[in-house]
């Protein structure tokens, strides 16, 4: 049966890599995937606990508290989110946690749907209305609606209010609770990971992916280069924060910090130690857009001078996105197909 | 076996004149089957766009037609004036193209509170249309008829009591719908969510479709096996293909044949099942053999095996293929989000035959 598993190779990229060294390296790469991963959820365990902790304590007693240091807590958790966002595969899969984490895009605009009923209805909520009204209530957005819409914060039923404090505090818990036992199935997760070549593609498909959005979906698409051609702020995430931005920031800084240190070790065993340079290089140019634009989405929508910035920071992304989904990845072996990416 | 890289492959193209690529500007093989002269196939464009697109066998594209959104399968219509395409998941429409111009004939819209999957399938008379679909709401997999002959006037609906219907086909006896019930609950709301992994109850159901009712309904072994395509053979032999939804570095089978009224799942080597990434984009049963074909897109694999026995005898390292269709003389075409076809047989030497500038989508009809 020997010529039936010399596979076809059809693609200029599909590299067969068979010796012992770099299986080796591969494992390596996951080993140091996988660590590096679970600090990220480390820290978004730790996160949202301080979060859901601080909410409680300041909706039980709000006068005497810090409304601020809720709201920080809240971005800070939302960070460490975005930071591991990229992870689309193994335990953040069961029970779409992802979705749960963060219900986007949200065309149809489900997150003040569902919160103006759960606002309203008759009943108070529990934890276990939570668990139960889908993926829209359950993360950071429901979230960030409770505490920085607008319109909301206009009303009665504003923070403090009994009914929102009640609801913050639940999906506050919500996340938490995701968080720590994400952090745990991670952790039991190691030795199918470590021991799975083929989570070695997987892991750098979902870096791949993430650029992809980033690029596409959070900027593009907002920057109205996409679709209809016009801006709205309201297609980017954390738009109600006026966070979409420093979210980006966190996801880029994220991959630097989770993703790129195994891409980084695949590359330079590949001999590819140049490229694994300009991608690090890269990084650290796309990072040097903040902390100055850690700052609202909307207002350099709203006029071509302030655009000019938002451009500047896109270029730098796309060409990371290039440097990682073109050369990287055409290096590796590994596609992320039309059919492949995003099948049925 | 003569194999080219990108720069000879354009350079024969330009030799050749053609739009597509094709190889020493050879015909591509004639098709088993209805409309042998021509392969029509939802497509991905690099600008962004999305259509349908038809090529005769020199590789020459006959039209393409716009579509406002990505498309998925299709089926010809009877008779050869006509050839359906559905919108991928949650499709809101079906287009009728005239099969020779691509001119769009109609469109059929989906009924209030249902969208389609993705596929259809014609009654041999080319009358009644037979559309797998959902009832988002309630979260029923339906199977809904038009009557083609009375401008594709909805007619009938038939329930499969489950979730999720994807891919259909009709048995050879004329009278059964074969149909690949995948079990997963999604929403048109929750973009492409799947909501329902741990209680999913896929099913292949077997539908007479002139009554509407139920006559067979089989499990597979593992609840998170999703059956999503299926295929009969010339010999009435149903062959069911599976997409797992657990994790990766399980390999359970992912093929399987309805035999004395239970599955019988095939597992391959190792090797082979890893390559297939727990993902079957496409089944095909070859007419004029016993020879079977699948590919996967997310393991970039094609394979070909003997439908009898599930000895595997054809595997191809593929970027990105999903589409199969059976060729006249036995072997099979296998397409590719990378705009390639490839010829696979049991003979195992993968022959590309042409790259045209689109992502073939999922499904060649």
């Amino acid at each position: 049966m020997k010529p039936l598993f010399q596979a076809f190779g059809i693609s200029v990229a599909a590299l067969t890599i068979s010796t012992a060294a770099a299986a080796n390296t591969d494992t390596q790469a996951r080993v140091l995937w996988h660590q590096d991963i679970a600090a990220g959820y480390q820290d978004l365990a730790e996160q949202a606990r301080a979060f859901a902790e601080q909410t409680d304590s300041w909706c039980q007693e709000p006068a005497a508290g810090n409304r601020d240091s809720v709201d920080q807590l809240w971005l800070d958790s939302f960070r460490a989110w975005q930071a591991v966002r990229f992870v689309d595969f193994g335990p953040i899969e069961t029970d779409n946690r992802a979705w749960q984490f963060q219900f986007w895009p949200d065309p149809k605009n489900l997150v003040a749907r569902k919160a103006r009923y759960l606002l309203t209805s008759d009943q108070a909520p529990t934890a276990g209305t939570i668990a139960d009204s889908g993926v829209a209530v359950q993360g950071f957005p429901m979230a960030e609606y409770l505490l920085f819409d607008e319109q909301l914060n206009r009303t009665d039923r504003a923070l403090p209010a009994e009914r929102t404090c009640q609801v913050l505090a639940l999906v506050a818990g919500h996340i938490a609770d995701n968080s720590a036992q994400q952090l745990q199935d991670w952790q039991a997760f190691e030795d199918a990971y470590v021991a799975n070549e083929q989570y070695r593609d997987t892991t750098i498909r979902a870096g791949m992916a993430a650029l992809e959005i980033l690029e596409e979906r959070r900027m593009a698409q907002p920057m109205g280069l996409r679709g209809t051609g016009k801006r709205s702020v309201y297609t980017a995430d954390a738009w109600r924060s006026g966070q979409s931005l420093a979210a980006i920031e966190a996801t880029v800084r994220g991959l630097q910090e989770h993703f790129l240190p195994g891409l980084t070790l695949l590359l330079e065993r590949s001999n590819q130690p140049e490229l694994a340079g300009r991608i690090e290089q890269q990084f650290v140019e796309v990072l040097e857009n903040f902390p100055e634009m850690r700052t609202p989405m909307a207002p350099l929508l709203a006029n071509d001078e302030a655009f000019a910035r938002l451009q500047g920071l896109y270029v730098d992304i796309s060409q990371l996105t290039t440097l990682v989904n073109d050369q990287a990845a055409v290096t590796l072996g590994v596609v992320r197909g039309f059919n492949s990416s995003d099948g049925d | 076996m003569m194999r080219l890289n990108r720069r000879q492959l354009l350079k024969t193209g330009a030799a050749c004149g053609l739009t597509a690529t094709l190889s020493g500007c050879s015909l591509l093989p004639r098709r088993a089957g209805d409309m042998p002269e021509q392969y029509t196939g939802a497509v991905g464009l690099p600008d962004g766009s999305f259509g349908v697109s038809a090529i005769d066998r020199t590789g020459q594209p006959l039209w393409q037609s716009p579509i406002a959104t990505r498309g998925h399968s299709g089926c010809n219509r009877p008779g050869g004036q006509e050839v359906l395409f559905f919108e991928r998941r949650p499709g809101w429409h079906c287009y009728v193209f005239d099969s020779s111009t691509g001119a769009r004939r109609r469109t059929i819209k989906a009924d209030a509170g249902e969208h389609f999957v993705g596929h259809g399938v014609f009654s041999p008379d080319g009358r009644w249309l037979y559309a797998t679909a959902s009832r988002y709401e309630q979260g029923e997999g339906i199977i809904t008829v038009y009557d083609a002959s009375d401008n594709y006037r909805r007619a009938d609906t038939f329930e499969l009591k489950g979730i999720g219907p994807h891919q259909l086909t009709l048995h050879p006896d004329g009278d059964t719908l074969v149909i690949g019930l995948g079990g997963i609950l999604t929403h048109p709301d929750y973009d492409r969510i799947k909501l329902n992994l741990d209680t999913m109850d896929p099913a292949l159901i077997l539908l007479n479709r002139r009554s509407g009712k139920i006559i067979g309904r089989f499990r597979p072994a593992h609840h998170q096996q999703s059956i999503r395509h299926v295929d009969v053979s010339a010999g009435g032999k149903i062959h069911v293909a599976y997409q797992y939804q657990g994790p990766l570095h399980e390999t359970p089978p992912l093929l399987a044949t309805l035999e004395s009224g239970q599955l019988r799942e095939y597992r391959f080597d190792n090797d082979t099942q890893t390559s297939l990434a727990n993902y079957i984009a496409s089944v095909i049963a070859h007419p004029e053999n016993d020879l079977v074909a699948a590919a996967s897109p997310v393991g970039g694999t094609a394979i070909v095996f003997d439908g009898n026995t599930g000895e595997l005898l054809a595997r191809a390292a593929i970027t990105d293929c999903a589409g199969v269709q059976a060729l006249a003389g036995g072997d099979f075409l296998i397409s590719s989000g990378k705009g390639q076809l490839v010829r696979l047989g049991a003979d195992n030497q993968p022959q590309e035959l042409a790259s045209l500038p689109v992502y073939w989508d999922h499904h060649l009809v």
